[in-house]
């Protein structure tokens, strides 16, 4: 059982800038061993501006290692209904601190340390509809 | 206008039925539909173990749309690098590992650390980003 990310950059900023083609494969930690447990693919819509857990990990189903190779893959995919707005950003943080806002489109795939005050949080910074689909991969404790 | 695009493709067997995702975004300065993000930080750099280091040098304007591209190219799946933003742990990236996110820098203390373990890890990074705090000499 394997998952495989692959991340594509290309960008024309810098002329002499080659871009970015990188494949991992998620594995458990200090191991070539696969990752073995998954939320399962999710989508969260938010209609408010009030900061929300997206992940909870004290409530998670299958308890998550601590401090190993969790990742967590999250996009704002618009409204939910095919509309885009690169203008509606929400802002992801962990256990408060916050990390980096998504724009309509925009995709992340970030570590974590799974531990439960480790919450992953999701803050609109509008009030607009904004649909986020989430999907994280970590080790059973 | 310059014109970042970031492509994902991910695929995992874990579930029943096997998931896969691909998404492509163009990387646009903060709140905009027409400026796509101009400018660019590219580096490696070899991370002894010990010390927690910031990663970026510079402070990129705060609360704008800074994505940041970071892979750990160590060749023992053993090491890793832990990362931090503002002393908070964000997760560990063993050898091979990458991630990408978006970074706001929302202060002077957001800056993103990192700490290398097991030995020395060597750091790929990319920042694009729409201006940042240069220093004068």
């Amino acid at each position: 059982m394997a998952t495989i990310c692959t991340i594509d950059i290309s960008s024309d900023a810098a002329p002499g800038f080659g871009g970015i083609n990188e494949s991992m494969t998620l594995t458990q930690a200090g191991s070539l061993t696969d990752i073995d447990s998954t939320t399962g693919f999710q989508r969260r819509k938010l209609s408010a501006t009030a900061a929300v857990d997206l992940i909870t990990m004290a409530s998670e189903n299958i308890e998550p290692k601590d401090s190993v190779a969790s990742k967590v893959y999250i996009r704002n995919i618009g409204d939910g209904k095919g509309n885009i707005d690169k203008t509606v950003g929400v802002t992801i943080g962990v256990n408060a601190e916050p990390i980096g806002k998504l724009y309509g489109g925009d995709w992340m795939m970030m570590p974590l340390t799974c531990i439960d005050a480790d919450d992953v949080t999701a803050t609109p910074a509008t009030d607009d509809t904004v649909v986020l689909e989430f999907v994280m991969f970590y080790e059973e404790a | 206008m310059a014109t970042t695009t970031a492509a994902v493709t991910l695929t995992s067997d874990l579930l029943s039925d096997a998931m896969s995702v691909n998404a492509s975004t163009t990387c646009m300065k903060a709140g905009t539909t027409a400026d796509g993000l101009d400018q660019l930080e590219y580096a490696v750099v070899e991370i002894p173990t010990g010390d927690e280091y910031d990663l970026i040098c510079s402070t990129p304007t705060a609360s704008k749309a800074s994505k940041l591209y970071v892979k750990n190219h160590a060749i023992d799946e053993t090491y890793f690098v832990a990362i931090t933003q503002n002393a908070q742990a964000i997760g560990r990236l063993y050898g091979g590992d990458w991630m990408f996110i978006p970074a706001d820098f929302h202060d002077a203390a957001g800056d993103i650390a990192i700490t290398s373990n097991g030995g020395t890890n060597k750091i790929e990074y990319a920042l694009f980003h729409e201006g940042t705090a240069l220093t004068t000499t």
